[in-house]
């Protein structure tokens, strides 16, 4: 797949499409807080990728770091201020609350109501966050990539990933508050999307950090 | 917390994975394949134009801007290797691709705290005593500089530190700083087209306030609005003034100006003896970010006082950090600048 993205084959990029559009959809909505600007972002995340291609180095793993990486760039150089971030996560959030009201008697839509007041309170402890942290917080929490692949993908060093995760998940620990944990255990066991963080977790404290040091050696 | 005993990790991470549901979303309908196919016609129109990969015209502007403007926004090595993330990393396919190496390292110079003020003012002098720029509109300013980085690579779960060696760039910018071009070694050429002015664009640095004082003050309500909350203010200051003395070409009172306003920056010193990119010996005038254990370092001949370029190293370790004490993380040396008619257009030797 590197390969074929490298040398430009289009069938390779309608594939990258097909795989990770949806990925790249949600990781800049983290980002910007607003769903259509989350479209624009995703688009032109594929057309800047389409462009750097020959920067795909020819071994690895999956491209999805790549491009959450290249992602997390476009979104950053266009929605820089936290004051921004914070007004479109309120919109946000009060539209899901009249959606919300207006749906609120038909059964088939409670899987959604959850949803949406996941995505709620998710904004809610993103906007807690410096634009770094929560850069740091999604690639690692939420798209549960490595120390590593988020210091490549974020373009920073390793120590720094590490030093803001660490800070923006103090922060987020003063947010549990006794409405979270309420809502968590409405929630019940819907836990099945939260395993993908557990790679991350293992790499915590094991060698993605060793090989850090390594390096630095 | 109701973590279950099969999961290695601390209560901790759970709580904050609760606060973070994943949930999402797919396109709206029908996004998907409009975006697919506006993406693929894209695809098929570049291979059409061309077998090569092909610059592509439309572009980000702010992409294209963070290249220039990055440290004002970003920790000065962060933006360093963000730059080079966002042009394109090793390997550009068939293109004069820029040597890849071992980290860059220095002899650290040392620092004299109370120096600054002295040299600086020295250095204000010689500047008075050089010809400015003098542009018209339609003219472009071009600077040609020779640079390098080390920045941390990471192949699968491995990280090493490597370089990218000495490598020349050019840069064009119209004088109102909306327009330009920045050729790379290494890299595709690129637009610095723009709604934007550039940061340093000749037309903003000829309105710059010359009374220190007063130019201080806009250089740190502007770093203010747009610096990374880690570098510390000050720090974001002395990287703001460096980006308007360094790949820029400022009139020679605006020049002094700056000079005397980075002397009233608490925490800049002189350094006895700093490399430039080419490795011509100088003094310097420097500032340490304490966050990051990293000194930028704007380097001057010893005799004539002229700026030769300017340097980030790593001085002190980083608790976890990647870089040793000792490793330059960016060096560029300006070797031209000049006034030109046109973008794109290469000055006369003389000039």
């Amino acid at each position: 797949m590197r390969t074929r993205v490298r040398t430009g084959d289009p069938n390779a990029f309608a594939e990258l499409f097909d795989d990770h559009a949806r990925a790249v959809y949600n990781h800049a909505f983290r980002l910007t807080a607003d769903w259509s600007a989350a479209e624009d972002v995703m688009s032109t995340t594929f057309m800047e990728a389409w462009r750097r291609r020959a920067s795909v180095e020819a071994e690895g793993g999956s491209l999805r770091p790549w491009l959450l990486g290249i992602a997390t760039n476009v979104a950053r150089a266009q929605y820089r201020s936290n004051r921004r971030y914070r007004n479109a996560a309120s919109a946000a959030a009060a539209a899901n609350a009249a959606d919300e009201h207006v749906e609120d008697h038909a059964e088939e839509t409670a899987g959604r109501l959850d949803d949406r007041r996941r995505i709620s309170a998710t904004l809610t402890a993103l906007s807690s966050l410096k634009r770094p942290e929560r850069e740091v917080l999604t690639l690692c929490l939420c798209e549960g990539m490595e120390y590593a692949e988020a210091a490549r993908a974020l373009g920073i060093p390793v120590g720094t990933v590490r030093s803001r995760l660490s800070r923006a998940r103090g922060k987020l620990r003063k947010l549990a508050d006794a409405e979270l944990l309420r809502k968590k255990s409405e929630l019940g066991g819907k836990k099945t999307e939260l395993t993908r963080t557990d790679r991350q977790i293992t790499g915590d404290r094991g060698y993605v950090i060793r090989s850090a040091q390594e390096g630095s050696r | 917390m109701n973590a279950s005993p099969s999961q290695p990790h601390p209560a901790e991470w759970t709580e904050t994975q609760d606060l973070l549901p994943s949930v999402e979303r797919d396109l709206p309908a029908g996004r998907h394949q409009f975006h697919k196919e506006h993406m693929m016609a894209q695809i098929h129109e570049d291979l059409r134009g061309s077998r090569t990969p092909a610059p592509q015209r439309q572009r980000n502007p702010f992409l294209r801007r963070a290249i220039l403007v990055p440290a004002a926004a970003f920790a000065v090595a962060g933006a360093v290797v963000a730059g080079l993330a966002l042009s394109g990393g090793d390997g550009d396919g068939g293109r004069t691709a820029v040597a890849t190496g071992p980290a860059l390292t220095t002899q650290i110079g040392a620092v004299d705290t109370k120096g600054a003020p002295q040299l600086l003012d020295r250095i204000s002098l010689a500047a008075a005593d050089t010809s400015g720029p003098t542009a018209h509109d339609g003219q472009y300013i071009y600077i040609a500089s020779k640079v390098a980085s080390t920045y941390s690579k990471t192949v699968d779960d491995k990280t090493t530190i490597v370089s990218k060696e000495l490598h020349s760039r050019q840069v064009w910018m119209s004088t109102d700083g909306k327009d330009g071009w920045l050729i790379e070694a290494g890299e595709e050429d690129i637009t610095l087209a723009g709604s934007t002015p550039l940061t340093g664009a000749y037309d903003s640095l000829v309105k710059l306030p010359t009374d220190p004082d007063v130019l201080l003050k806009q250089i740190y309500k502007e770093s203010d609005a747009v610096r990374d909350p880690e570098v510390p203010r000050d720090q974001a200051a002395f990287v703001a003034i460096g980006d308007l003395l360094n790949e820029s070409y400022p009139p020679a009172d605006v020049a002094v100006a700056l000079y005397k306003a980075a002397a009233k920056i608490p925490g800049v010193v002189a350094v006895d003896d700093a490399v430039d990119a080419l490795g011509r010996h100088g003094v310097a005038i420097a500032r340490q970010n304490d966050t990051d254990g990293q000194r930028t370092e704007w380097i001057f001949d010893k005799k004539t006082l002229q700026l030769l370029g300017d340097r980030t190293v790593q001085v002190k370790a980083e608790k976890d950090g990647e870089f040793k004490p000792g490793t330059v993380l960016f060096t560029s040396a300006i070797t031209q600048r000049a006034v030109v008619d046109a973008n794109k257009q290469v000055p006369g030797k003389a000039s």
